[in-house]
């Protein structure tokens, strides 16, 4: 039953070009690669659900991935190489640059549950407040900072609800802030889903940095020597850094123009009388002429079928002819002036609230 | 008998004769430029100075006119609050204008004016604009509110209104489509044009639903148009055609678009032209990061341009 499937992938295989099959490739392992190392960290885990208070007085790292606090620093440069990979192999759109690595380093020292708890948690309220800031018309900075206060409040808020030892200290607040800034900013310009399509992104992007970090690859390497994980990564990316192919998530926006080529390739074949592959006419003028041509055309006799009259005898056009519509058809009427005639609601969006933009005398 | 086996190693002995008529093996050339090739594009051939005049709007027209091309027109350029305070709308300022942000991206900030009654104009959409909004407006374009996260202090741009060519203006239902041209140093390379739908609010922006509409460099004639991906023929909301419509003055906007990468220093560049009832093709804007969006709607690879007009691949 899959051997369809099968004959399928492998017809595809078959027609794609080189510059198509490369970035799959690489997609693929790097792909392969990033499962088996999120694995290799899901495997690491000690624990999902506990909370920090039953570590007695261990770091939570330490606890549930063996990772000691003086080595956090030492998975940075992972997470980093870890970016480069999504953004510039795969394509993945994510809220700013390194954005994902610094979420994923408060994600080891938060918990595996409680750092995307934490996360949502804070997202979700500067989300909920963002509206209503945005009414108060401060200035970028302002709003960023109440942004900011409103965010501690939550972490400190469910520091004392969940537990008095979670190290919500170590989130990056400000990047949150951002993050739900640039969230808006989206959402104001390419609409909800996208915007919804990033923050997932970027979510996503965190969690496998987060397990690839505590993988026993990388700890064995950090543990071997400190020096050992920063120079590995360094020479990776300078490697890495210089791909100029295309990206995984490019194949599948500019896939149409291979496929319209193809498909308008074989409709051309399609027309080929039977036993001939290529057209190898193509480009030369056509030569053959059948006999019948070269012959002079007879003579007519006797009177012309057509009468040429003057053109004033004849009479008025018919007023369709003049607009040149079919008849029936209610298309509208093209009107280079009504670009400066008053419209009322003609987009007919829901008014939204755009931040910087003046919807109506009362915003001003 | 036994030709049969050993026809795979015999089979290597006799080659086929050449005599310099074949045709040349095919290497399928790379023709989509991805965003990872775009960007060492940019970074080989526009340079951080000229990157910085081109994402000024002000600094670009200086630059554009100084070589003697035709920009859209300016009423005023607005860059601190002394000349804040000596403006004076209802004064100062046409019937009908756009207010722009010189440093603005993505049209953030972009305020249109299309008539005026008494002291009081009107926006496309019908909204009165009284003296204190278009003040306040332009108050916060002066303090760079739309100026991206950055910059602190912009100024702002006021030209007349441009009145779109009434052939292209027949095209849409509303707002001004205008001419996107990719360029390599003078090489056009490929060029769309970009209708505003109802769809899109009158904004010529593809993401938000405008037209794509490919057009053929040689003639100038629109040879597809897209929506978001899906192939059209005729305008969805006017019901014209779009296939085959002659862009007027074509070669004009060529040679335009081939002189605005070097007057501003770029060597990679995408020139947003518009075409005005009286003046012909005026350029807008001059981007140092033209999108590669382009290339889905022209059905041509940028690469492959470039290979044809002597870039070389590394």
């Amino acid at each position: 039953m899959y051997s369809d499937l099968i004959n399928q992938f492998r017809r595809i295989r078959e027609r794609a070009t080189p510059q198509v099959k490369r970035p799959f490739y690489i997609g693929l392992g790097v792909g392969f690669a990033l499962a088996v190392l999120v694995a290799l960290g899901l495997a690491n885990t000690e624990t999902f659900f506990a909370m920090p208070s039953s570590f007695d007085g261990k770091a939570t790292s330490d606890v549930v991935w063996g990772l000691k606090p003086s080595n956090l620093l030492m998975v940075l440069p992972l997470g980093a190489f870890l970016v480069v990979l999504a953004r510039s192999f795969v394509g993945l759109k994510a809220f700013g640059l390194f954005t994902p690595m610094l979420i994923a380093l408060a994600f080891l020292q938060i918990g595996p549950i409680m750092g995307p708890v934490v996360l949502g948690s804070s997202v979700l309220a500067g989300m909920l407040m963002t509206p209503h800031l945005l009414k108060l018309r401060m200035t970028r900075v302002g709003f960023l900072g109440v942004l900011i206060a409103s965010i501690v409040l939550v972490l400190v808020a469910l520091q004392m609800i969940l537990d008095t030892e979670l190290q919500v200290d170590a989130f990056p607040v400000i990047v949150c802030a951002l993050v739900v800034e640039r969230w808006w900013r989206q959402w104001e310009k390419d609409g909800a889903k996208e915007a919804a399509m990033q923050a997932f992104n970027t979510f996503m992007i965190s969690l496998v940095i987060q397990f690839v970090m505590v993988s026993h690859i990388a700890l064995m390497l950090i543990e071997w020597s400190p020096l050992l994980m920063p120079a590995f990564t360094a020479v990776a990316i300078a490697i890495l850094g210089r791909y100029r192919g295309l990206r995984l998530t490019e194949i599948k926006r500019f896939a149409p123009i291979w496929l319209e080529r193809r498909r308008a390739a074989r409709e051309l074949d399609e027309q080929l009388p039977d036993g001939i592959d290529e057209d190898r006419r193509v480009g030369a003028p056509d030569t053959r002429k059948s006999q019948t041509d070269d012959e002079m055309p007879e003579p007519s006799l006797g009177l012309p079928d057509h009468i040429p009259i003057d053109a004033l005898e004849r009479g008025p056009p018919h007023e369709r002819d003049l607009a040149g519509i079919a008849p029936g058809s209610d298309t509208i009427q093209p009107n280079s002036g009504s670009q400066f005639a008053a419209r009322f609601g003609a987009s007919s969006k829901p008014p939204t609230n755009k931040t910087w933009v003046i919807g109506s005398a009362e915003d001003v | 008998m036994f030709e049969a086996l050993t026809k795979f190693w015999r089979s290597d002995d006799v080659k086929p004769v050449q005599h310099g008529f074949e045709d040349l093996p095919l290497v399928p050339i790379e023709e989509i430029l991805g965003i990872n090739m775009r960007n060492a594009l940019i970074a080989k051939y526009n340079p951080r100075i000229a990157i910085e005049r081109a994402r000024d709007k002000v600094a670009a027209k200086v630059a554009l006119e100084a070589q003697g091309i035709a920009c859209t027109g300016t009423v005023a350029v607005i860059d601190d609050h002394q000349k804040l305070n000596a403006f004076k709308p209802t004064r100062d300022m046409p019937d009908s204008w756009a207010i722009k942000p010189a440093r603005g991206s993505q049209g953030d900030g972009i305020l249109l004016a299309v008539r005026r009654e008494g002291d009081v104009w009107y926006k496309g959409s019908g909204t009165p604009l009284t003296e204190t909004d278009v003040m306040h407006h332009i108050q916060k374009v002066v303090d760079g509110g739309f100026s991206g996260d950055t910059a602190s202090e912009d100024a702002a741009l006021i030209e007349p209104l441009i009145i779109a060519d009434p052939s292209l203006a027949d095209l849409v239902p509303e707002g001004l489509p205008d001419l996107r041209v990719i360029c390599l140093h003078d090489e056009p390379l490929m060029a769309m044009l970009r209708l505003p739908t109802n769809a899109s609010d009158g904004k010529a922006n593809l993401h938000q639903r405008a037209i794509g509409a490919g057009v053929d460099l040689v003639t100038g004639r629109i040879t597809r148009a897209l929506v978001r991906g899906e192939s059209i023929t005729h305008h969805p909301d006017t019901g014209t055609k779009l296939i085959g419509y002659q862009v007027p003055g074509w070669d004009r906007v060529l040679e335009l678009a081939s002189k605005c990468g070097p007057a501003i220093g770029l060597g990679y560049s995408g020139s947003d032209i518009v075409l005005d009832k009286n003046d012909g093709p005026l350029i807008i804007e001059v981007n140092a990061h033209p999108g590669i969006e382009i290339q889905n709607i022209c059905q041509l690879g940028l690469k492959a341009q470039m290979a044809a007009v002597g870039e070389d691949f590394k």
